[in-house]
């Protein structure tokens, strides 16, 4: 390679030929899918669905994990048989193809690692939280579970962008099942539909991308498209900074894709669905809300790759609207006080964070975030999901204060700490600081892009402070709590309510998880990226930045080298943020709900506070921006169809139906009539005919 | 002749099955009068199976059509076993068993029904096999004859044994048109086997006579698909047989149909018009005028009516109209190709007619009214998805597949009309199609929302309760599932149908059969 090429992929590798039993990835899960189903037909009573569940989703992972150990270098594709296969020509963009297979390279094996290793312990867990409703609600909820894996696997390893969309869907369907599985409850039912309306947004632009990707390169199987000598002159382009010669369609390409990335991935601004989406059931929130589901916009970025890097705006573009989700969540997040929708809002921020990594051209960076990520993060929330379930469905921090000190929750309380340091990025012993980092760091490296990493900073420490002020104030400090609304009338009321510690499935799946995120460390964190760079770096998502002195551009401190001082400074804005978070909320707090430091400094902030508090009224805006303006619209259109429309399709559906009645007057039943019309016709057609065609011919 | 028993081990295996079921039928004891729709379900498995590996004949005019409808016919033909299991004797069993009568083989009508079926499934069979018209003649009447006899035994009600008398007078009426047709093409050409009239009519062109003869036999033909103007019979016979025996007519005596009609025009080939692609002008234009005028006159008629089974009987009717579009379209300049063959997308068709109409039947055939008759008015079905949740759906399921909405097989099938017509340049045939499946979606979607939207009828005035035959609904659920699943197996499908419509090579089909006789 020469000096100054600094984009390449490493794709350039032949594709081989991965083995069969990669299929079993997705089909397990989908027997897992068939099994609840009969068990749900049958009536099952107990709890088989779950143990059915972390079977399969445990085989399942058993499989991705000899896929990891079997797999060499480069890529390979499993075929299942063709889908599509559709031709109006025999040139070239004049056939449509579709395998119904899978692509497998590092980048899928590392997602599905960590997606069925997740969905195998989060199954173990819902097993116990799920308990309230053996019976067919249960069934139903494995049923979803599996088949939203099944999905996920459809999104990760399908050999083309149809497979994606086939599993970008699936898993979007499970997502609004899952999230409305209180169906009775009105509140869960709109966020579910909330979360399903504003997802069709996004996957509009993803089928315009994955439709102009064919029109344009005349194929959509990955293998392909990453071959193509179109892709390969444009990256040459684009290398040199030359976007002049390639053609607009394929920078647009990009851009329609990113759309449906941000609505999957839940950033601005199609953000407002996952905060809500917290209605589901928590087990959910951890799987699909939080740690697999939408990292899949972070995966169609990392996955189409080279495809970004030809636009000259499209990285760009992701690594702002990262930055500013990642700033503008924690905002909001900072100003509630239901513990599972911060962690909601701290979601949607950290998505943003990789998203900016992506954009700012560390892909690896990106890929070891979603992976810490999704430990430490369904870590969070399966110890959010076990005070929920031990407290009647508190979640207010405001009614909670000090449950580290009471029986039977000291190992929620330590997994809880242990997740709020990662996300809070605590220096050296967490693995959140490392992923966190090297995104930060690169953000100061870019060209252009020092703003992003400075919102990226500062976002880090509000991400400290919301965090442990969660922590503060209802693991630590005095005793107290209140259940919450769900609470069942066993006769002795809300004074003599008895919180239920979680059992041995939740509290084992809280360790493990706990354990795994100490063990991302050394994953992610040595040499540079660690086991998940090297992961990266043989897969689509690869990037490579050779001639790194030349190309600092905005090195920033007085010329020391970000990747070597972004540590020290991270480590302190985290710290200062828990110390603020201690200061405020737990220093000279006496009950729960009283934290008079935290009063003065929200009075100091006056209306800021409120408006944060009230999500800066962007759904309120969204409504008058978009709803109330389509309702208008809607009934404009109503009264033309009635008036105008109606009365054209009913004088024409009259037409046909006068005439039936017309020719109905044949149909009498009557055999002499039948085998005369029938004698008859047969000479009016042949005279006919015959006239007909002599005067044609 | 006795190389043809290569090409009909299928055909003997069915043979042979009709036989031991008709003596099986006859036997005093209970079960193993049973084994009558087993041993029809063995057979039908068997020759599904020599059907798979049964060689194409490469001197036929369409080489592979054989194999692939064999296939298709014993697998639709295993549903409509299911379908048609329990349609006679019902009654006349259940008084043996409670002691009220003794069995008398000379009431039992068991033993005819079900080696009738055999035997009209075999005809159908020859009919793909066929080499000369004399065979096409008798495969197709050996198709026939057993239904006439099958919708007058399939109820005790005198509407079946009326509807049987009109449906075999016209038949015979029917059979007498196309053996006339074929007389003429005899006299045109001086040949009747296929190869031999297609080698005549490529040396010397078509001739007034066998034009007459083509028109004439096509003519006769459309009655089996029930196209217009010799669709008079259909909702009569359809609503006076059981529906189980309707399903039957509306999928067998129509696959006989269409294969006899592309056999006839393969003879005399797709080499006319300003781009020697199109059948001779006269038989193009009697084609066009059949198919817009009998989905207009099924479309239509159907629109206003309550019965379930009418409505099905006219839609049978349209579709007819829509696979003669593939007709006109022909072959197509790559035969092997699935998506410039017409013939293809007719087979294609049949296939997923097969399934969503046979679907749509069992739903009515596996409910009954509390007076014992068979649920046929729409009443019946309404709120069908709350009260009976698998039969309703597999109604919604097949009723949006008969109106081509995508995904489902239905739309599948359509859109390979639309396509190779296109490619044909067949516009304005396209625009009658188009305007028909608009119309179409009027009644379908009322047999939708009937069932999905509507609520169930008061619970004790006329509440339909399932049959007690465990087959039907499992045959709804097969046909509803098909509907769906096929979908994703779609590619080996259109392959498949490509390949059997594709039709020889001029140069090969003449001098192979001449040696035969």
């Amino acid at each position: 390679m020469t000096g100054d090429v600094i984009l390449t992929f490493a794709a350039d590798a032949p594709v081989g030929v991965a083995p069969w039993w990669v299929m079993l990835i997705p089909a397990l899960p989908m027997l897992g899918v068939i099994l609840c189903t009969l068990m749900a037909i049958a009536g099952v009573r107990s709890k088989l669905p779950a143990w059915v569940t972390v079977g399969c989703l445990g085989a399942s992972f058993v499989v991705a994990v000899a896929m990891l150990l079997n797999h060499g270098e480069g890529a390979a594709v499993a075929k299942a048989w063709d889908w599509f296969h559709i031709s109006w020509g025999d040139a070239q963009g004049q056939q449509f193809n579709a395998i119904f297979g899978f692509y497998i390279d590092r980048l899928t094996i590392l997602w599905m690692l960590f997606v069925t290793g997740l969905a195998t312990l989060i199954g173990l867990y819902a097993s116990e939280y799920m308990s309230h409703d053996v019976g067919p609600g249960y069934c139903r909820f494995f049923v979803a579970f599996n088949l939203f894996v099944f999905s996920m696997a459809c999104l990760v390893m399908g050999a083309n962008m149809l497979m994606l969309y086939l599993g970008w869907e699936g898993v979007g369907l499970c997502s609004y099942l899952l999230i409305g599985y209180y169906y009775k409850k009105p509140s869960a039912v709109a966020a579910g539909k909330k979360a399903f309306i504003v997802n069709r947004i996004g996957d509009l632009g993803l089928a315009l991308g994955v439709y102009l990707t064919f029109v344009h390169f005349g194929t959509i199987e990955y293998a392909e498209l990453f071959a193509s000598d179109k892709l390969a002159g444009y990256l040459e382009h684009a290398s040199h900074g030359d976007f002049s010669h390639i053609p607009l369609a394929a920078q647009v390409i990009p851009m329609l894709l990113m759309v449906g990335a941000f609505g999957k991935s839940a950033q601005l601004p199609l953000y407002v669905w996952l905060p809500d989406a917290m209605e589901g059931p928590t087990p959910v929130s951890a799987l699909i809300h939080a740690a697999t589901m939408v990292t899949a916009g972070v995966f169609l970025i990392a996955r189409t790759y080279p495809v970004f890097q030809v636009s000259e705006y499209a990285l760009p573009t992701v690594a702002w609207i990262g930055g500013l989700t990642a700033f503008f969540s924690a905002t909001i997040g900072m100003a509630q006080f239901d513990i599972k929708r911060i962690m909601a809002y701290s979601t949607v921020s950290q998505l943003g964070y990789m998203f900016a990594g992506l954009g700012v051209l560390t892909s690896v960076g990106a890929a070891a975030h979603v992976f810490t990520h999704a430990f430490f993060k369904a870590l969070l929330f399966l110890c959010c999901g076990a005070v929920m379930h031990g407290f009647a469905g508190q979640l207010d921090l405001r009614k909670l204060s000090g449950l580290w000190r009471m029986k039977g929750w000291g190992i929620v309380s330590i997994t809880m700490l242990v997740g709020c340091l990662n996300l809070a990025g605590f220096p050296v012993i967490t693995s959140g600081f490392w992923s966190k980092d090297m995104i930060m760091a690169e953000a100061f490296v870019r060209p252009g892009m020092g703003p992003v990493g400075w919102l990226l900073l500062i976002t880090a420490g509000l991400t400290a402070y919301y965090t442990f002020r969660v922590f503060f104030r209802v693991f630590v400090g005095p005793q107290e709590y209140h259940p919450g609304d769900e609470l069942h009338d066993d006769g002795h009321g809300a004074e003599h309510f008895h919180p239920h510690a979680p059992g041995w499935a939740i509290n084992s799946v809280l360790v493990i998880l706990a354990v795994l995120s100490f063990v991302a460390i050394p994953l992610v964190a040595l040499n540079h990226g660690g086991w998940v760079g090297e992961m990266i770096h043989g897969s689509t998502a690869h990037y490579e930045a050779h001639a790194e002195a030349g190309h600092h551009g905005s090195v920033w401190l007085a010329g020391f080298n970000p990747h070597a001082v972004m540590y020290y400074i991270s480590a302190v804005v985290g710290i200062a943020g828990i110390l603020v978070a201690y200061a405020l909320h737990l220093r000279g707090r006496t009950s729960a709900g009283e934290a008079p430091a935290a009063e003065a400094f929200k009075n100091a902030l006056g209306p800021v506070q409120r408006w944060a508090e009230h999500k800066w009224y962007v759904d309120e805006l969204y409504d008058f921006l978009f709803r109330k303006p389509l309702w208008v619209l809607s009934q404009i259109f109503r009264y033309v169809d009635m008036l105008l429309v109606d009365g054209l399709v009913n004088t024409a559906g009259w037409i046909p139906s006068a005439l039936g009645g017309r020719l109905r007057r044949g149909q009498n039943g009557v055999l002499q009539s039948y085998a005369a019309s029938m004698a008859g016709g047969l000479a009016l057609f042949v005279v006919v005919v015959l006239i007909l065609a002599s005067r044609s011919g | 002749m006795i190389e043809r028993l290569t090409y009909l081990w299928p055909e003997l295996s069915l043979f042979v099955a009709t036989c031991v079921v008709m003596v099986l039928g006859l036997s005093p004891s209970k079960e193993t009068r049973r084994l009558c729709a087993w041993v029809s379900a063995v057979a039908l498995l068997v020759a599904g199976g020599l059907a798979i590996n049964a060689p194409g004949d490469p001197s036929a005019l369409l080489p592979n059509l054989m194999p692939f409808t064999k296939l298709l016919v014993a697998m639709v033909g295993l549903v409509l076993l299911m379908l048609l299991a329990g349609t006679v004797d019902r009654e006349y069993e259940a008084d043996i068993l409670a002691g009220r009568t003794t069995f008398n083989a000379l009431r039992s009508n068991r033993a005819e029904f079900y080696s009738f079926f055999l035997f009209s499934l075999t005809g159908l069979m020859l009919c793909t096999s066929a080499e000369s018209l004399i065979w096409l003649f008798l495969a197709l009447e050996l198709t026939s004859l057993p239904t006439y006899i099958m919708v007058t035994i399939s109820t005790r009600g005198t509407r079946s044994q009326e509807a049987g008398v009109k449906y075999f007078f016209l038949g015979a009426l029917g059979a007498a048109f196309f053996l006339y047709g074929f007389a003429l093409i005899y006299g045109g050409t001086g040949a009747t086997h296929f190869s031999d009239i297609a080698a005549s009519v490529r040396a010397n062109g078509m001739n007034p006579i066998l034009t007459l003869g083509m028109l004439i036999s096509l003519i006769g033909v459309f009655f089996k698909i029930a196209a217009v103007p010799m669709h008079f019979y259909t909702p009569d016979v359809y609503q006076g047989a059981a529906s189980s025996v309707s399903a039957f007519l509306a999928f067998v005596p129509k696959t006989a149909g269409f294969v006899a009609i592309m056999t006839l025009c393969a003879a005399i080939g797709w080499e006319y018009g300003p781009h020697g692609e199109n059948l001779p002008e006269a038989v193009r234009l009697l084609l066009w005028i059949t198919a817009a005028l009998t989905m207009t006159v099924g479309n239509t008629l159907a629109l206003r009516q309550r019965s379930v089974k009418r409505i099905l009987a006219y839609s049978s009717i349209a579709h007819s109209g829509y696979m003669l579009v593939g007709v006109i379209a022909g072959p197509g300049d790559t035969p092997g190709a699935f998506s410039t063959n017409g013939l293809a997308a007719v087979l294609f068709y049949l296939l997923c007619y097969g399934f969503m109409n046979v679907g749509a039947f069992a739903v009515l055939a596996a409910l009954r009214r509390p007076d014992g008759s068979e649920a046929d008015d729409l009443d019946d079905i309404r709120g069908l998805c709350q009260t009976h949740p698998v039969l309703g759906w597999s109604m919604v399921l097949c009723a949006l597949s008969l109106l081509g909405m995508p995904p489902l097989l239905g739309f599948m099938g359509k859109l390979g009309l639309f396509y190779t017509a296109v490619n044909a340049g067949e516009i304005a045939i396209i625009i009658v199609l188009g305007v028909n499946s608009a119309i179409a979606a009027c009644y379908y979607l009322r047999l939708v929302v009937t069932p999905y939207l509507e609520r169930p009828a008061e619970a004790d005035v006329l509440a339909v309760e399932p049959a007690r035959v465990v087959s039907r609904p499992v045959a709804a659920v097969i046909s509803a599932a098909s509907v769906v699943v096929l979908v994703f197996a779609i590619q080996p499908l259109l392959s498949a149908s490509g390949e059997a419509g594709a039709v020889a090579p001029p140069s090969a089909a003449p001098s192979a059969d001449a040696a035969v006789d």
